[in-house]
């Protein structure tokens, strides 16, 4: 039996840095079989932990990724209409009834599984992902409502296809809208900030293969400074995974401004932000520790 | 309900569980909704957690209970507070305290914050504004009422629900019965390449909705708090939906929609206060309406057009002019929306003579002093 412990345990194997909190989320998660609903800004590692689980469940991931005009269809099923014509056009000739056709293209061989049907048909349990949530529409947030609780999806042509094993259910948002409360009320809350210093800076030496420690340090402080800075679109854990991959490739291990600003574009994705920044750098190189700080009185 | 009868399996109750699981109807009272369901499953995880050691306690009912950020930031406090009031009262029956009273905020602070942000300036100290509840939701949150802190989340909030609302506005089809029937001339001209044999199929498609939209925004002074609010959902909004036309006004009608195509809000926004003198200033609703209907109602108004004026009705002019006016625009539109913020409070009542003049032409009133509430335009639209 899983315990507390063995989650986190879990969790850094696969190389994920956690704190009490989401291995707490985690773990109570698939106790309780409950959906688990992540919040917070982009970049902080939300959609990691649904790819994580799944390699420490040693399971299948799949994913469904929300979008503006999402629809039932592209969540549940499709029929593969080409074949199945194709496969009328080829039995055109044969002795078999339209019964008996109609039973054959309406069978498994023409159903085309989305991810939804596909979670719920796995012979091992899955872990289901449900990728920012917030950008399907109110009317797909509903629907979702309705499979999550009943863990059933009826086939018109088929009948009703019950859960084999009822996967294990990741939703992540951004906050670009906020979720129903009925939604928010099946699920268990999660919500992941932007790390403290020590720990940005574990998730450095840990996933950048030969980060330099100077270097992690420098790139660890720089971005919290960023982070206090009030930007377009503030830099997340991927961006600063992204940097310091960028700079161990280049065998840079030490930072100075030429270089900043050289890869800024690796780290801002704002012309706004990489202008605010410019114009500050000097500041940020003092409160970070890469230049010396200059009493200014 | 016993705690084993809660949790079905073999848990004998004692009263160090008992106190622990008192801090249930504790939270309860503070705003966070628990309902036997929630209760439960709180009940439920004890079962596979150390529940003797406080601090895991807490986090795994951290973990069941709360449903929002604003909810977890509260809990630590809430959950020691009730630590608190336990040691306080011994043994005896905890004395549960009402939720404090709301505070309201200083709107002078909001005001002088929501300037800060148009001028672009992002200030880093915060200053101390009470807000109305520690639960209530941003988008839920007053205007006139954020404080400084949570400008900038909200004008993100708004942009993003805004893009959202004109994405789905866009996306809406006209009734059609026969939508999904197999579309015979597109089907044999999409199969033509493999000479006639019929393998893929045509669908006929809906028509798209084609509405048009009029916004006129009020940003005299009395509407100053939620002027800027608005302008950024229309500025937002306009990024998406092509079919729209966008006026301000206080003393006089400006027509914005060229200028809200600028890259960068804040630089819209300075490009409209220069040019406009009135910005801010006193309300002239009949006469800026009534430029309306003589320069622009036959270019932009018709029997497909929906205009929606956002304004409190507080008119300094002509009474008789923003009647007539409102006549003209109600006989040759779609339908007259009305957004009013004032509208947001529960003993609202349009008594003013601007609004009560106009009503007679509305078609929809309804109130614009939230995101929730820009949100729910999109019913009307």
């Amino acid at each position: 039996m899983i315990q507390l412990n063995d989650i986190k345990q879990m969790l850094l194997q696969q190389g994920y840095i956690t704190d009490e909190s989401v291995a707490m989320s985690v773990f109570l998660s698939l106790k309780l079989n409950k959906p688990l609903l992540i919040e917070g800004p982009a970049g902080v590692g939300k959609t990691e932990i649904a790819k994580v689980m799944a390699k420490a469940l040693q399971t299948d991931l799949i994913r469904l990724q929300c979008y503006e005009g999402l629809d039932a269809t592209h969540a549940l099923y499709e029929w593969n209409y080409q074949r199945q014509l194709l496969h009328l056009k080829m039995t055109e000739h044969t002795a078999q009834s339209i019964d008996e056709k109609e039973q054959t293209i309406f069978g498994d061989a023409f159903l085309m599984k989305r991810p939804l049907l596909q979670a719920i048909t796995q012979d091992k349990r899955p872990v289901l992902l449900i990728d920012e949530i917030d950008r399907s529409d109110e009317e797909f947030e509903s629907f979702l409502l309705e499979v999550l609780s009943d863990w059933q999806i009826t086939i018109p042509e088929i009948g009703t296809i019950k859960a084999i094993n009822i996967p294990q259910v990741i939703l992540t948002g951004n906050r670009t809208r906020e979720l129903s409360e009925a939604l928010r009320r099946r699920c268990l809350y999660l919500y992941i900030d932007y790390p403290d210093f020590e720990k940005e800076y574990l998730i450095v030496k840990n996933k950048v293969n030969g980060a330099d420690t100077k270097l992690a340090t420098q790139i660890t402080k720089f971005m919290q400074e960023l982070r206090v800075m009030k930007l377009e679109k503030t830099p997340g854990i991927a961006e600063t995974l992204d940097w310091a991959a960028a700079l161990s490739a280049l065998h840079i291990d030490y930072l100075n401004k030429e270089i900043i600003e050289q890869t800024l574009g690796v780290v801002l994705k704002d012309w706004r932000d990489t202008r605010q920044v410019q114009m500050s750098l000097s500041e940020l190189m003092e409160k970070t520790g890469v230049i010396p700080k200059i009493d200014r009185a | 309900m016993s705690f084993q009868k809660l949790t079905g399996h073999d848990f004998s109750p004692n009263i160090f569980i008992c106190k622990y699981c008192s801090v249930l109807p504790f939270l309860a009272n503070k705003s966070f909704v628990l309902s036997v369901e929630e209760e439960t499953t709180a009940l439920t995880a004890l079962q596979f957690i150390d529940y003797h050691d406080k601090n895991i306690f807490r986090t795994a009912l951290k973990a069941v209970c709360c449903r929002s950020k604003q909810q977890l930031n509260e809990f630590d406090a809430l959950f020691n507070q009730y630590w608190k009031e336990i040691a306080d009262a011994g043994d005896a029956k905890l004395k549960q305290e009402q939720q404090p009273a709301a505070k309201p905020v200083v709107k002078d602070a909001s005001f002088k914050s929501l300037k800060a942000w148009l001028n672009g300036k992002k200030s880093d100290e915060i200053e101390e504004v009470a807000s109305y509840s520690l639960y209530e939701s941003l988008s839920q949150k007053n205007f006139a009422d954020v404080p400084d802190d949570e400008v900038e989340e909200l004008m993100r909030n708004i942009r993003a629900l805004s893009k959202r609302l004109a994405a789905h506005i866009n996306r809406r089809y006209e009734k059609d019965n026969r939508i999904n029937l197999p579309d015979l001339r597109r089907t044999l001209r999409k199969n033509l390449r493999r000479g006639g044999e019929l393998l893929e199929l045509a669908f006929r498609k809906p028509k798209q909705n084609r509405t048009k939209l009029v916004v006129i925004c009020d940003v005299s002074r009395s509407m100053e708090l939620y002027a800027a609010f608005l302008l950024q959902f229309m500025y937002a909004f306009q990024q998406v939906y092509k079919r729209v036309e966008t006026f301000a006004f206080s003393t006089s009608l400006q027509h914005i929609t060229q200028l809200l195509k600028q890259n960068d809000f804040h630089a819209a926004m300075r490009l409209l206060s220069a040019q406009n003198e009135g910005w801010s200033g006193g309300t002239r609703i009949g006469k800026s309406l009534h430029a309306f209907v003589k320069d622009h109602v036959l270019k932009f108004l018709d029997k497909k057009t929906i205009i929606v004026i956002m304004s409190d009705g507080w008119d300094t002019g002509d009474i008789d002019l923003l009647q007539q006016s409102m006549e003209v625009i109600h006989n040759r539109s779609k339908k007259v929306i009305w957004l009013n913020p004032l509208a947001g409070y529960t003993d609202y009542k349009p008594h003013v003579a601007g609004m009560k003049a106009a009503l007679p032409f509305i078609n929809v009133f309804a109130p614009v002093h939230n995101a929730e509430s820009l949100r729910s335009l999109g019913k009307w639209l």
